[in-house]
């Protein structure tokens, strides 16, 4: 494992720009391919957009770290946080047919995420913490 | 360049929006703002051009779900153009082409609403 880059933001929207540069200025310094970096930084910024709507209801009190780093072939974004048990991978993709045929909003950022990265784990630990880890295959 | 802005033109019955920057859950609000006020002044002939937009996530996504079908029973429509390779597979990669005409250039939704 290389050295663990971390950030630490407040829970609001406004700061999705930081996380995002965070980011792509590590995952520039390991990978070339421009499609591929943004994926994972739309996917990151995704993560961080759903804790901010949905766990903390746009409450901006609350802080979100994130870590970032590369071990063997694999970029990996840990994404930590407090707040209610909420595992992305219990979540089903909508029915693209039906989420058009019916004008549906939202909802979409989970499917992104599962699209572009290898991997997703989620941790809930008894304290009420949060480990959401992002990994994408390099 | 700021981090999100949109330039409001209009021809004839037609408005463009040209959005510049990112658009995120963050910036999405003013966009949102701009659908509500278009909207309000019945102006559903809508083309909103991507060229100087450099990001999108789901929630940009999302701005464009909230309003076309208020704008289709209107008889307008929110035609989409000049997207960037990048901001188009994201678009194409959900399935948004089913429901949104989606133009290389400009002057095609234009005649489209003649």
């Amino acid at each position: 494992m290389e050295n663990i880059a971390k950030i630490s933001i407040k829970s609001s929207t406004k700061n999705l720009i930081e996380v995002r540069n965070f980011i792509e200025t590590n995952a520039k310094k390991q990978l070339s391919d421009a499609n591929i970096i943004n994926q994972i930084i739309l996917s990151v910024d995704e993560a961080c957009t759903n804790i901010i709507k949905h766990t903390y209801k746009f409450d901006e009190s609350h802080i979100i770290e994130i870590q970032n780093y590369t071990d063997k072939n694999q970029f990996v974004v840990k994404i930590f946080y407090s707040g209610d048990e909420f595992d992305p991978n219990k979540r089903n993709n909508p029915d693209m047919k039906e989420y058009f045929a019916k004008y549906k909003v939202g909802g979409l950022g989970i499917p992104l995420m599962k699209k572009f990265m290898d991997k997703i784990d989620y941790m809930h630990y008894v304290n009420n913490f949060n480990e959401l880890t992002l990994v994408k295959n390099i | 360049m700021e981090e999100f802005n949109i330039i409001e033109k209009i021809s004839n019955e037609v408005t463009t929006l040209h959005l510049e920057g990112f658009l995120d859950a963050h910036t999405s609000v003013e966009l949102e703002k701009s659908f509500e006020k278009l909207i309000a002044e019945k102006k559903f002939k809508i083309i909103v051009n991507f060229e100087k937009l450099s990001y999108i996530s789901s929630a940009g996504l999302g701005v464009f779900m909230a309003y076309i079908e208020t704008i289709r029973n209107n008889a307008g429509d929110i035609k989409l153009c000049k997207m960037s390779d990048k901001i188009f597979n994201i678009f194409d990669m959900l399935g948004f082409p089913i429901l949104f005409e989606i133009y290389k250039d400009e002057a095609e939704p234009i005649e489209k609403f003649k």
